[in-house]
């Protein structure tokens, strides 16, 4: 792809962007740390409750899985399908298509951009809930921790091209609310965010194992922890890679089916 | 070679057909119903390198229509349509390089950013030589007037300042071709000069093309040499501003003041064949055809009669022109003039 610095100084725009709003920022802090602890808060009275491990998982090893789960779902802008369906609706799309820019390019540029400072807000926050519950595992050696970074890392871009297939739709339909909060369930569900997926019945593990939300959550956090051997590590990376290349291409078709579809509106 | 070249363009809707209140919602829900709606209906036409053209029109004529599917951002439904060599949506980020566009419902500023920064976004995407960046930048800061608000947020400033910014923006990579949709809508007097000013002289000065959509007739007689008029999708009228002057808006009207009412309009009349004369207690007009009388023939025909006061003249309006040919009330050249020519010019 040649130009790749617009797409560098988009990047940086959103970046700008971000710290614009600095009051959503606070209010949004605020509100993931009543998150984050309630989410540690469950878990722990579950812990209490049958003292050992869990499924194969320490209190200590869960409360990393938690932080995980936070840090990698602060990452990108959830509401992405919501955006789309605005500029749709109010006609601002017919401004980004008369540039010389690709439009699934310029809409990852701008979400990735942020991505180091939401990552370091969610560390922060995290980091002070997990000190309150008496700290976290952390990976065991370096190379753990790189191959934990590679995974997130993929885990972003799975997200990232998910969240852009959805927003399509938005072309084909007035709103997306109900298919955003459809999609964030499932998502939830099936990523690990929640519960990991060890404590699921084997038929549903078997459907998330063939779908890409696990590697959203649950094989960054796995690989955290050095829960899988050195093979089954590579096959989930392989997977996850699978994935993302495999949404952002479709997503590219989507787009292709879109822009035959797309009508101005407002004039 | 023409630079815009259009055969047959077309571009069809679907529209959702709904009645009326909750029943109609009701039904359409489990009913859809669509019906198909041409925005625009098979035109042709075509702009040569550096024309300056008004695209004319009432609400809903498929003006905006015609200017997204130059811009690539609509696909055609049919037709042909190659643009500086291209097809526009096929090439929709090799067309947008040279091709620059001013939204006037819409800004393309970043809203939260200061506007300098959204013009070195600008010089970024299009990828502008620095030296000419630099350039341009400085010289349209001074003629467009932007150095006072360059440091606001786009969310700050106002509507005139903004649409400086954006034909700033618009204009920073040289493009060929300049789509202005609208551009003064909402603007005050001043605010439009410069606009017009500065377009204009991008056309002069670097043969810039210009399709210029605008509701605004002040746009088109400072900026536009010749005038296209679509009406239910279909071009209306395609042809020099000039010739649809003479041939349409013949007409003047003389308006005299006088000092005592008329005894009698006969003599007059009879002295004014195919004029019209009304008269309306001291006033008496005459509308007459500025090619077959002089102002002065008319003159000299009424003042044996009265006593004059006053008087004064009215210029044939485009605005006037362009109203009665929206509201069906002057049918131009019935089909479409495939040369740019007015029918019997």
């Amino acid at each position: 792809m040649t130009g790749l610095g617009k797409y560098l100084a988009m990047a940086r725009t959103s970046i700008e962007i971000w710290f614009v709003y600095r009051t959503t920022f606070v209010l949004n802090m605020i509100g993931s740390v009543f998150y984050v602890f309630a989410m540690f808060y469950l878990w722990q009275t579950i812990f209490l409750g049958s003292p050992g491990a869990l499924a194969g998982f320490t209190w200590p090893e869960m409360k990393a899985y938690l932080l995980v789960s936070f840090v990698l779902g602060s990452l990108m802008p959830w509401f992405a399908e919501w955006n789309m369906s605005m500029d749709l609706k109010e006609g601002r799309i017919a401004i980004d298509l008369a540039r010389p820019i690709d439009f699934q390019a310029s809409r990852f540029a701008s979400a990735v951009g942020p991505v180091p400072l939401e990552f370091c807000s969610a560390v922060a926050v995290g980091a002070v809930v997990a000190f309150m519950f008496g700290g976290i595992a952390l990976p065991a050696d370096g190379a753990h921790a790189a191959v934990f970074l590679v995974s997130a890392a993929l885990a972003t871009l799975i997200r990232f091209g998910l969240v852009y297939c959805v927003s399509m739709t938005a072309f084909w339909t007035t709103g997306t609310d109900g298919i955003t909060v459809g999609r964030m369930a499932v998502q939830n569900l099936l990523s690990g965010a929640l519960i990991p997926l060890v404590f699921f019945p084997d038929w549903l593990r078997a459907v998330a194992a063939v779908l890409p939300f696990q590697g959203m959550i649950s094989t960054p956090a796995l690989t955290y922890l050095g829960k899988m051997d050195a093979p089954t590590t590579a096959l989930m990376l392989g997977v996850q890679a699978f994935w993302a290349i495999g949404l952002i291409l479709l997503g590219r078709l989507a787009w292709r089916g879109a822009q035959r579809v797309v009508t101005i509106n407002g004039g | 070679m023409p630079i815009i070249e259009a055969r047959g363009l077309t571009k069809k809707f679907r529209q959702a057909v709904k009645e009326p209140g909750l029943v109609g919602s009701f039904k359409h829900f489990f009913n859809r119903k669509y019906k198909d709606k041409l925005a625009v209906d098979h035109i042709d036409f075509s702009v040569e390198a550096g024309e300056s053209v008004a695209y004319l029109g009432p609400n809903g004529a498929g003006k905006s229509t015609t200017i997204k599917m130059l811009t690539g951002i609509l696909v055609p439904t049919s037709g042909s349509l190659i643009v500086d060599g291209l097809v526009p949506h096929e090439k929709r980020q090799q067309n947008a390089r040279s091709i620059g566009v001013v939204f006037g419902q819409r800004t393309q500023l970043w809203w939260d950013i200061p506007v300098v920064e959204s013009f070195n976004l600008a010089r970024d995407m299009y990828e502008i030589p620095v030296k000419r960046y630099r350039d341009n930048l400085a010289q349209f800061t001074e003629i467009l007037g932007l150095a006072k608000f360059m440091n606001l947020p786009a969310a700050k400033i106002s509507l005139g300042q903004r649409m400086r910014a954006d034909l700033c923006m618009a204009l920073l990579h040289d493009p060929k071709i300049l789509y202005l949709d609208e551009p003064t809508i909402g603007l005050d007097i001043a605010v439009k000069d410069r606009i017009r000013q500065f377009v204009r002289s991008r056309v002069e000065e670097r043969g810039t093309t210009v399709i210029l959509t605008t509701h605004d007739l002040g746009d088109i007689e400072d900026i536009c040499k010749r005038i296209v008029i679509i009406d239910n999708g279909k071009i209306i009228h395609d042809g020099d501003l000039a010739a649809l002057k003479d041939n349409y808006a013949r007409d003047r009207v003389i308006h005299f003041q006088l000092a005592r009412p008329p005894e009698s309009m006969a003599p007059i009349c009879a002295g004014l064949p195919a004029c019209e004369l009304t008269t309306d207690g001291l006033r008496l007009s005459v509308r007459f055809d500025r090619f077959k009388f002089a102002a002065g023939e008319i003159a000299a025909a009424v003042m044996p009669h009265v006593e004059v006061v006053d008087f004064r003249i009215d210029e044939p309006e485009v605005e006037d022109l362009i109203r009665k040919v929206y509201l069906g009330q002057l049918s131009l050249s019935p089909d479409a003039p495939e040369t740019g020519e007015l029918a019997g010019a």
